[in-house]
């Protein structure tokens, strides 16, 4: 009889833990989505404040990070959206590569002048099922402090950035649609978009030699 | 005051709309581009083009000009005492927003900040309410009637005032009329003030916008659909009351470039 009790007990011990185990890992996502953002971004600030580093040496260390920490391919495969099925492979494998540069030159080179720059975990918030929205506040010596969310998701068991959110303006939605527009304006081809592409990530790089 | 930009502005660009023609609807047998074109929502596309061109000219040859010199002649404090104030004079805006949109809270706070920052601060050049923690917040009608269910309709580009949808326009307009500085009367001295007030408000807002619009400019592939879709993420953002803390009251009010706007640097 005690014996019954105690399995009935046990089993019902198991079933509470197995009820609580949706919610915990849920717990846990946004948790280890802050503490993943807290770690990328402190490795951020203390590469742009390094005074060992030169401008080259800076630049390259921002971009490892932000490789590191962002879902590159994901997040450019969701800016090209429904073109992606338009586009040939060999298009693709060019856009990926393309995006890939002009992301991080564009992240590099704008928070390479975020010398002395501060920064801390504001409220997070959990959004959907799969990713997290941690809040950020970013203070720089004479200016104004503002918020960034960085939206984090679960890609191949790895925590990553998707998004950026500038006080309520995601940088993968407004880049789609001027990709959208780009490729729209030419008569429907990708193609168009890539040659863009290639002359905006011109353009970045004689802007950072000079 | 009469709105010369509303009466003369407005029917003028619509003639303009007209004359530009409309965008191709996509074929119905490609429903991703439809929908696309919907979410756009942008009938008027090319005309719209246009007129952030016409906009593109002004402003770097005069608007942007003027911002560069006002930020470069004037102190920061200076600066920050101006959009202060003129953040201070869209009370009436405001608060009518906070209480046709039922949001008690908000309103209490705009009255309270109005009250302490117009005596204590000084004829509002201090924002004292933000020191006490109590952050001014942007209305305009535009936000009051989407509170209400009214849908943004088509997008719009108006030279000087920017990227808009007719919602906001129209809103803009009942703003402007219903504000009772261009209702107190006439008289030299009146029309001086309200001139000195716009004028202000428009050099204020482009020297907010200083950085975020270079930054479009260099980064963008298409600067249009680029403030075109920031444009509408901002005022979602507005119309659910999640401006951060950290911005100040833009004098404008729905400044609607995709920014909020911040204390002046």
């Amino acid at each position: 009889m005690q014996r019954v009790m105690i399995s009935r007990r046990f089993l019902l011990a198991g079933f509470a833990g197995i009820a609580s185990i949706p919610a915990r890992a849920q717990q846990m996502d946004i948790t280890r989505a802050t503490a993943f953002v807290d770690r990328a971004g402190q490795d951020l600030v203390n590469a742009i404040n390094d005074p060992r580093l030169n401008q080259a040496q800076r630049r390259d260390k921002v971009a490892s990070i932000l490789r590191n920490a962002i879902d590159i391919d994901g997040t450019g495969r969701f800016i090209l959206g429904r073109y992606v099925r338009q586009a040939s492979p060999a298009e693709l494998q060019d856009y990926q590569k393309l995006f890939d540069e002009i992301i991080i030159r564009n992240l590099s080179a704008r928070f390479g002048e975020y010398r002395g720059v501060k920064f801390s975990l504001g409220r997070s918030q959990q959004r959907t099922e799969e990713d997290a929205l941690v809040s950020t506040l970013i203070e720089r010596p004479n200016n104004p402090s503002f918020t960034l969310d960085w939206r984090v998701a679960d890609i191949n068991g790895q925590p990553k950035v998707v998004d950026v959110i500038a006080e309520g303006t995601s940088l993968r939605l407004t880049t789609r649609s001027e990709y959208a527009a780009v490729i729209q304006r030419n008569s429907g081809r990708v193609a168009s978009l890539l040659d863009a592409m290639r002359g905006q990530i011109a353009q970045l790089a004689a802007r950072e030699g000079g | 005051m009469k709105p010369f930009a509303t009466r003369f502005l407005g029917p003028a660009a619509l003639v303009l709309l007209l004359l530009a023609g409309c965008a191709t609807r996509p074929p119905a047998d490609d429903p991703e581009a439809l929908q696309e074109f919907r979410e756009n929502n942008d009938p008027f596309e090319p005309a719209n083009r246009a007129m952030f061109e016409v906009n593109e000219v002004i402003d770097k040859a005069v608007l942007q000009p003027i911002a560069e010199a006002y930020r470069d002649l004037l102190p920061q404090p200076v600066r920050s005492g101006v959009r202060n104030v003129l953040g201070n004079l869209r009370t009436p805006t405001i608060l009518t927003g906070d209480l046709l949109q039922g949001n008690v809270t908000r309103a209490r706070e705009t009255l309270g900040r109005f009250i302490v920052n117009s005596t204590i601060g000084i004829g509002g050049i201090v924002d004292v309410g933000r020191r006490y923690d109590v952050h001014g917040h942007s209305e305009d009608m535009g936000q009051t009637f989407a509170v209400w269910g009214v849908g943004e309709g088509f997008f719009m580009f108006v030279p000087l005032l920017g990227p808009t949808t007719a919602r906001d326009l129209v809103g803009f307009g009942v703003d402007v009329y219903t504000n009772p500085q261009s209702l107190i009367g006439q008289g030299q001295i009146l029309d001086v003030w309200n001139y000195t007030r716009i004028g202000m408000t428009v050099v204020d807002t482009r020297e907010a916008l200083l950085e975020p619009f270079d930054m479009v400019r260099k980064t963008s592939l298409d600067p249009y659909s680029t403030l075109r879709s920031a444009y509408r993420q901002r005022r979602a953002f507005e119309i659910q009351n999640k401006e951060s803390p950290s911005g100040a009251v833009a004098p404008a009010g729905g400044v609607g470039f995709g920014q909020g706007v911040m204390e002046p640097k």
